[in-house]
């Protein structure tokens, strides 16, 4: 039944590249077209993900696709992926130093830190680490938040 | 004879000595850390070289990267969890050792092996890569795009359990690689519109997300199952020391598994794990004292470690002279040349000579570094390890991983490429699809395009150039082939499985 789920995504990813390849223009005289080799991996993909949807339901048939899933590991990696892409939108927003105060802590404690102590001092050792790090000491350049930036602050 | 030179200006160097010794340390730190791989840390660690020179900046990743093959051994002999893939045939013979109090034993083992194979590795690499370069040389784009295409097929299907899956990997990769401008009719692909996508995917925040982001998700998803306690082994005084009696029988299986993982090494896409098992196979096939091997044979610890670790030498050959990264790791060095402005490929041999033979002495000198940290110090090393909570350390790795995806350019997009490639990382991890085949494609595709597009100008019979071109058309036959034998082996293997004649 996995199988099949993941022949059918593969294929559906394949057809919108397919037709991402199809929107190339054609290619001047004495040229190649452009989509030649996008066109060619997208129905490559698509050939291998009829693969793995018939293997798929020759495994359903056969009453072998029985498969175990963590329902809490999956919510736990979710979690985190969602607090990863608020905080690299809030590089934007706020710059580097306060979406690290605000996330080092939360990430912690997703991966188990109960220390309130801990919890608290990460809130200014880490942003202040990395930013000492790559923003002081390498010399890149910091996002600067659009809204608020909490480094513009501190630097009065 | 140009490697003489080289390593008298990488030892007249204090500033690369240093890199050497600090790269070697770092590798085996994080090769011994269960769930931490040498790629993550290199990947890591890839916008800081921005800031170096190019040697200095290769050798420290390269560094790393033998290092970390190496350190692989000591969480698999200690802690029964191989810190490498390659490590787990190497966990068969030296955990039981560990169990049996002889862990300082195993390990001494562990890093003889290790330094004889590399050390082989790098010698054959160092005297075959010019032949190889010279041949490299006279390859035409047909020639050149068989060779990648082999590359391809033969990445794709053989690391791994599924071929579907791992040729899927590879083609997604290419797929990727193929967002942005054409490099030849500046025609855009697949950007749907998107400014920032007609830059193309970024190597550096793609090799972050795959795998430093996504090792994380992955770490994150295991901690529950690793919160088993490590059973403690027994202590016993005469289990650290090693005798040259006692590793005498090992020479053998470590020579053999030096030019096993050398031959492997040489092939893009093979890889260490394979070439560790094959040397454990062939080892304990042609041992004195078989029915020891798997119980706490020190044999069973040498063939495999001595083979793991001659894969990283010859592995540069096929990066440097045809531009093929045989391994994650070379695909991530293919990144560092580039960010440098280095053009790798058969006429690096005649633009960067020096630098490339200067990388070869770091990668030897390195060897020796990582050797001695090992013979003195990988009990410390293992208690080091031991010591640094992972619900800590990981954290601080995510937070790390966008601040460096950041460094690369200066660039938010680059951000959000890296998150979204390490939650899709972990996606390709639990769904079994091959994250190497699909990095390794990403970075052989640009290539492979250009040569197939090239051949195809030249040619008046269209794809047919590839067929009529012997040295082409062997190529081809070849990946071809490794998937024919893989098809075979994973049928046999099905076969056995479900009762039947394995010969069948």
């Amino acid at each position: 039944m996995r199988d099949m789920v993941e022949g059918i995504v593969l294929a559906a990813l394949s057809l919108i590249a397919i037709w991402g390849a199809w929107q190339v223009p054609p290619a001047g005289s004495g040229d190649t077209w452009a989509g030649i080799v996008p066109f060619a991996a997208s129905v490559a993909l698509l050939v291998l993900s009829g693969f793995l949807v018939l293997g798929g339901m020759r495994t359903a048939h056969s009453g072998d696709g029985a498969t175990t899933n963590s329902g809490s590991d999956t919510l736990d990696i979710l979690i985190l992926f969602a607090v990863a892409l608020l905080y690299q939108q809030s590089f934007r927003w706020f710059g580097y130093v306060l979406p690290t105060a605000v996330v080092a802590p939360v990430v912690l404690n997703i991966f188990g830190i109960r220390n309130r102590i801990g919890l608290a001092a990460s809130v200014v050792i880490c942003p202040l680490i990395f930013h000492v790090i790559f923003f002081e000491l390498l010399g890149v350049f910091p996002p600067y938040g659009e809204v608020f930036d909490l480094l513009d602050w501190f630097r009065g | 004879m140009e490697i003489f030179p080289a390593l008298a200006t990488v030892i007249t160097d204090p500033t690369l000595l240093f890199a050497i010794v600090l790269a070697s340390a770092v590798g085996m730190v994080v090769g011994a850390t269960p769930g931490l791989t040498a790629s993550a840390a290199i990947a890591m660690l890839l916008p800081i070289t921005f800031y170096m020179s190019p040697l200095f900046a290769l050798a420290f990743l390269y560094v790393i990267g033998k290092s970390g093959r190496y350190g692989g051994s000591v969480a698999a002999i200690l802690f029964n969890t191989p810190g490498t893939a390659a490590s787990a045939a190497t966990q068969i013979d030296g955990y039981p050792l560990a169990r049996a109090g002889k862990a300082g034993k195993a390990m001494k083992v562990a890093t003889i092996s290790s330094v004889i194979g590399d050390l082989m590795g790098d010698v054959m690499l160092v005297v075959g890569v010019g032949f190889i370069a010279a041949i490299a040389l006279k390859l035409g784009p047909p020639e050149t795009f068989a060779i990648y295409f082999a590359a391809f097929v033969v990445i794709g299907s053989v690391i791994g359990k599924s071929i579907t899956k791992g040729l899927a990997s590879a083609l997604l990769g290419i797929l990727v690689a193929m967002i942005g401008l054409d490099p030849i009719s500046s025609e855009e692909r697949f950007t749907f519109g998107s400014f920032e996508l007609s830059n193309g995917i970024g190597l550096v925040p793609l090799m972050i997300g795959v795998f430093v982001l996504g090792e994380v998700f992955a770490q994150l998803e295991e901690r529950q199952k690793s919160k088993d306690a490590i059973k403690e082994n027994v202590t016993d005084p005469e289990g650290h020391s090693l005798s040259f009696d006692e590793y005498k029988p090992c020479i053998p299986h470590a020579v053999r598994g030096g030019f096993i993982g050398a031959g492997i090494g040489v092939l893009p896409g093979l890889g260490s794990a394979i070439a560790a098992f094959i040397s454990y196979g062939e080892g304990k096939r042609r041992a004195r004292n078989p029915e020891q091997w798997g119980n706490g044979a020190l044999e069973g610890v040498a063939a495999p470690e001595a083979a793991n670790n001659a894969v990283s030498g010859p592995s540069m050959a096929p990066l440097l002279t045809l531009g093929i990264p045989g391994s994650t790791i070379g695909a991530i060095l293919l990144g560092v040349f580039l960010i440098h402005g280095i053009q790798v490929g058969p006429t690096l041999f005649l633009t960067d000579k020096e630098l490339v033979y200067q990388l070869f002495a770091c990668g030897m000198l390195g060897i020796l570094a990582y050797g001695l940290i090992g013979f003195f110090g990988a009990t410390q090393v293992a208690r080091l390890i031991l010591k640094v909570p992972t619900s800590v350390l990981y954290p601080l790795i995510f937070l790390t991983a966008f601040v460096a995806a950041y460094s690369a350019r200066g660039s938010m997009f680059d951000v959000t490429v890296m998150t979204v490639a390490g939650f899709a990382g972990w996606l390709m991890r639990k769904f079994e699809f091959n994250v190497a085949a699909f990095v390794i494609s990403f970075v052989l595709a640009k290539g492979a395009e250009e040569t197939f597009r090239q051949a195809l100008l030249m040619s008046d019979g269209g794809a047919l150039i590839f067929v009529e071109r012997p040295i082409a058309a062997a190529f081809i036959l070849i990946g071809l082939a490794a998937m024919g034998f893989r098809i075979r082996s994973i049928m046999k293997e099905r076969r056995i499985a479900e009762g039947g004649h394995g010969d069948a």
